[in-house]
């Protein structure tokens, strides 16, 4: 019995040698100096992507293009889920060292989380040794998708938040879309329409409430930094957010806006707008094709969102990453197929094909440009405003701060708690988020 | 209490109410229970009606009760576009997996914890039982790190390791294989049996209905497991059915309820399997819950 | 004088203990050894997304009992003892009644109670995406039932006041089948003298039923609460299919809170900590039912 027990123990004892330092997964740090990123040899690899159902057959054109004109190497592009399934997908591949994809997209704010956890190969080498034009992306661009200096990820399917609203009706009723935060009550007051009870039949616009990328710039424009420049504390609580906060609820209770959250919040809000039941709607710029493909009966347009002392908007889609724990074959091979990707030739393809906006300079800045305000003209509202468009906040606790938020948030608008009791319990979660994760 | 004793025809009018009261409360209770009974049957029928009407059809504003076109391509859609046939092969082998270990591990020591003696066998024992009080669902956290480090996320071994073997499953056959009598196992000694002869040849048969029972509950339990599956399996390629049906659902969420007709069908396909093997194995099933109930 | 054990009998005791070997060394690896792991990891910052991680003693603790994890925790140790409550009801009442209802010996009512019990065999993960449609607001087939009654739409699964009951449908959908067989296995066991001399002394079938069936099922009773409480404890698939822990938390059951640190926030030292905590109360409420049960029940003398 006695030696039973000892054996066992010491086996135990063995096994938890093997585990105390953790998982030191320490990356092998290049050997040679000289690093080929050339493709020697036939390889096949896996791109995830996030692009629902609707663009698969442009998804397939594209990857088939690369296909049939890169000999040595095949692309098997894969649908993951949304950006949050893609996002636990791929940091728990990266956890496990395998089953990684050789690129991976991601949604923009997980930039700075995946450049501070080493999940992201540094591209800057790359871009270097093959001389490639990144700055033809613009400064706002490049900055949005570096982490302290490091080209982590590249631009790939650019959105920006946008108002869909109902053309046909506006000119109808006259109403017209303020410019300013200021202006929307009377906005929302006229362009709301009730029943003879008080129930809303016609909402003026609906807000997203499931993610905070739409809300966000609404508070940047009123003077919120959200995160301070400490970086470890928030100013949501502060005394601009707070007035915002309850401008909002306050449009909620009136009946002129619903915060729209939970499970199918986008899809009703999207069959809201096509059945008039609202006369705008704030969304992402990346969807107007389906809005044009799914409305039949008015026009469709898009308006910059009302803005305050600035009228900034947020770089929203996603991003290219290569991650780091891939061999230098994969790694080459998914350098290759990212810079197809990005070309411009390929970027005008997404544009045309989605809502995404061409990210080009020498595209925007030119006749390409104009012809492909021709085709889309409701982009005008967005070209006006392209030096608008910013760099998101980053911050690896980003994400955190993002749930707290959207968790207050929704109890504030739905359920109509006290805005000053609950904003100051969310700050201080955030704040014990954002001192954790810097 | 006396009674008067009752004249013949007044006893024959009790006789008549009390059956009379009797067929009331018979037909009442019919009444009831088939009541009951279509109210819990109704998910079910309402999942596969669902399954085989079309996409207008389901979102029609006025449900309708029987589908108007039979649209059995909704499975092949689901079977194809949604890969629930890698689905089912992923789901076959981890649950063959798990239930021949458990059976080889589980009548093994079984029978070392009921017909032999050896030191240290209670203690022994008793730690065997003691891990049917540790939940996978505070151990999954270790292991999952354990199989990552090991590479074997994604994996049929990884699907397979932790349900390897099972506690309940060694002290049922235990039970079982205590009531053979030891002479048996002596007259099979004497006839130059060994330790697996006498496990297979005499223990196994004598206790056949046990068997089958707790290895019927094995497979249920390994077919319908979700909490560890998607834990080490988050990718499409080792993705086993209970997973892969709630992933197609959310993964339509962009469209929502438009596409219910076809996570319907995929939830026939998920289900269909252990519906069949209780209609097939009813007696067994049934009798398992009971037994672990008469302890 | 003790007496030497002869090397045959060593080697046939040696091989009877290797029988058992193979189930003890899985059960040491796979079981025991990872509940001495996630006590340690209870003790550093790790974060899956890191490859490192370091030991901060008791922080996380100090996050669970002091800190801002504090209300979360309460939060759901609230709503997991209101769902348990809501299993053991089901079950145990619902179990009752429905024994009553489907005792008959007869061809039909087996069928009937194959029926019943069938939802058992359904993954909980899969009859949860059922549900999800049958419950859907807009056009979910039990809405439109509420409203032919007259009715307004419920909306199940997006009330904080409401979803958890959705989630109890879904259980009790699946386990009062369970519960039924049992007390039905159980009722068939009591000897039907009792119900005899009861009868010839002139009690109801409501007394029969208070005073005779109830005390001797009380065996059973204490079984179906025991493991349904433990098991009630440990929900997890109707919450994540169903409601993902909302709305505002008000589903989040401990096993979900602890599988959302672990696996969608990679926050594996502070899921580690909770899963350490809900160890122990199991353990402690494990415990306490076998002392329990070692007092009050009736046996048939």
């Amino acid at each position: 019995m006695k030696k039973i027990v000892l054996l066992s123990a010491t086996l135990l004892l063995a096994i938890s040698m093997l585990f105390a330092g953790g998982v030191a997964e320490s990356k092998a740090a290049p050997a040679a100096p000289a690093v080929s990123y050339e493709v020697t040899e036939p390889i096949t690899i896996e791109w995830w992507h996030a692009l629902e159902q609707q663009y698969w057959p442009l998804v397939d054109e594209i990857v088939g293009g690369f296909n049939s004109t890169h000999p040595l190497i095949k692309v098997e592009a894969k649908y993951i889920g949304n950006y949050t399934t893609l996002n636990e997908t791929l940091v728990a591949a990266h956890a496990a060292g395998t089953g990684l994809p050789a690129l991976s997209a991601a949604n923009t704010p997980y930039v700075a989380e995946y450049g501070k956890g080493g999940l992201t190969e540094d591209l800057t080498p790359y871009i270097k040794a093959t001389n490639y034009d990144i700055d033809d992306f613009g400064a706002g661009m490049i900055a949005a998708t570096s982490y302290e200096g490091k080209q982590v990820t590249v631009p790939f399917l650019i959105s920006t938040q946008v108002m869909y609203y109902n053309k046909t009706m506006a000119e109808k009723e006259g109403i017209v879309i303020p410019a300013k935060i200021d202006d929307m009550e009377a906005f929302l007051a006229k362009a709301t329409k009730k029943a003879a009870d008080g129930t809303t039949t016609r909402w003026a616009t609906i807000i997203p409430g499931w993610d905070q990328w739409y809300f966000e710039t609404f508070y940047l424009n009123s003077g919120v930094k959200i995160v301070n420049d400490d970086r470890v504390s928030t100013d949501l609580a502060g005394p601009a957010a707070t007035a915002l906060t309850k401008k909002f609820q306050d449009w909620v209770k009136k009946g002129y806006t619903y915060w729209a959250s939970g499970t199918s919040a986008s899809s009703n809000m999207r069959q809201n707008f096509i059945d008039q039941k609202a006369f705008s709607v704030i969304h992402t710029s990346s969807l107007y094709n389906t809005y044009i493909n799914l409305v039949k009966d008015f026009e469709v347009g898009m308006a910059w969102l009302p803005a305050g002392e600035t009228k900034k908007s947020e770089i929203g889609g996603s991003v290219l990453l290569i991650p780091a724990k891939n061999d230098q074959k994969t790694k080459n091979a998914a350098w290759e197929f990212l810079q197809y990707l990005i070309g411009k030739d390929v970027n005008m393809k997404w544009a045309d094909g989605t809502g995404y906006i061409p990210t080009r300079n020498s595209v925007l800045n030119t006749s390409e440009g104009q012809e492909f305000l021709q085709r889309k003209p409701a982009f005008k509202a967005i070209f006006d405003n392209l030096d608008e468009i910013n760099p998101r906040i980053q911050h690896a606790g980003w994400n955190q701060l993002a749930t707290i938020w959207k968790s207050y948030l929704d109890q504030i608008m739905i359920e109509g708690v006290s805005v000053d009791e609950n904003l100051q319990l969310m700050a201080e979660e955030i704040n014990e988020v954002l001192a954790d994760s810097e | 209490m006396t009674h008067e004793p009752l004249s013949h025809d007044q006893a024959a009018l009790l006789n008549q109410r009390a059956i009379a009261k009797r067929k009331v409360a018979t037909v009442l209770q019919y009444v009831f229970a088939i009541a009951v009974t279509l109210f819990m049957i109704f998910p079910l029928y309402w999942m596969f009606i669902t399954s085989v009407k079309s996409q207008e059809e389901v979102l029609l504003a006025l449900p309708t009760f029987w589908p108007r076109e039979w649209h059995f391509e909704n499975y092949r859609n689901v079977l194809s576009r949604a890969n629930f046939s890698k689905y089912y092969y992923n789901t076959i082998i981890m649950t063959a997996g798990i239930l021949f270990s458990q059976v080889v591990t589980g009548v093994l020591a079984a029978y070392g914890f009921s017909k032999v003696r050896f030191k240290g066998q209670k203690i022994l024992f008793l730690i065997v039982l003691g891990a049917l009080m540790i939940p996978l669902q505070v151990t999954f956290i270790p292991l999952y790190i354990m199989f990552a480090n090991w590479k074997l996320t994604d994996t049929f071994l990884g699907l397979i390791l932790p349900e390897m073997v099972s506690p309940y499953y060694i002290f049922m056959m235990r039970q079982a294989f205590l009531t053979v009598d030891d002479s048996y196992i002596e007259a099979a000694k004497l006839d130059g049996m060994g330790r697996l002869g006498i496990i297979t040849r005499v223990l196994v048969p004598m206790c056949k209905s046990t068997l089958i029972t707790i290895t019927l509950v094995t497979f249920t339990n390994g077919w319908n497991s979700y909490f560890w599956p998607k834990i080490i399996a988050k990718n499409e390629t080792r993705r086993v059915l209970t997973v892969g049906l709630v992933h197609l659902r959310n993964t339509f969420a962009g469209l929502d309820t438009m596409n219910n007709h076809e996570i319907m069908a995929g939830a026939v396909l998920a289900v269909l399997p252990v519906i069949i093997l209780f209609f097939v194995f009813q007696k067994y099933m049934l009798t398992g819950y009971e037994k672990t109930a008469m302890k | 004088m003790k007496q030497q054990k002869s090397l045959h009998r060593r080697i046939q005791e040696g091989k009877d203990f290797g029988t058992v070997l193979p189930a003890l060394l899985f059960l040491g690896i796979f079981v025991y050894y990872p509940v001495v792991q996630v006590v340690r990891i209870s003790f550093t910052n790790w974060n899956l997304i890191n490859d490192n991680y370091s030991y901060v003693g008791m922080k996380n603790w100090i996050w669970l009992f002091q800190g801002s994890g504090t209300k979360y925790l309460i939060n759901s140790l609230k709503v997991t003892a209101l769902y348990t409550i809501g299993e053991l009801a089901i079950t145990i009442i619902g179990g009752m009644l429905f024994a009553i209802i489907f005792n008959r010996i007869t061809k039909s009512f087996s069928v009937m109670r194959a029926l019943v019990f069938l939802p058992k065999y359904v993954a909980m993960s899969s009859a949860a995406v059922v549900f999800i449609w049958i419950l859907n607001t807009q056009n979910g087939i039990l809405n439109y039932f509420l409203e032919q009654l007259g009715q307004s739409r419920v909306n199940w699964l997006g009330d904080r006041n409401r979803a958890l009951g959705s989630i109890l449908m879904l259980t009790g959908w699946r386990t009062v089948g369970y519960g039924m067989m049992i007390y039905i296995a159980s009722m068939r066991g009591i000897s039907s003298s009792y119900y005899e001399a009861a009868s010839i002394d002139g009690a109801s079938k409501f007394v029969q039923f208070t005073r005779i069936t109830l005390p001797l099922l009380s065996p059973t009773t204490l079984f179906l609460f025991v493991t349904t409480f433990i098991s009630a404890m440990k929900v997890f698939q109707s919450v994540d299919v169903l409601t993902g822990g909302g709305p505002y938390r008000s589903t989040e059951v401990i096993v979900f809170m602890i599988y959302k640190y672990a696996m969608e926030d990679f926050r594996m030292d502070r899921a580690a900590t909770i899963a350490v905590f809900f160890f122990v109360i199991l353990l402690a409420i494990t415990a306490a039912t076998m002392k329990i049960s070692s007092k009050r029940v009736n046996y048939d003398a």
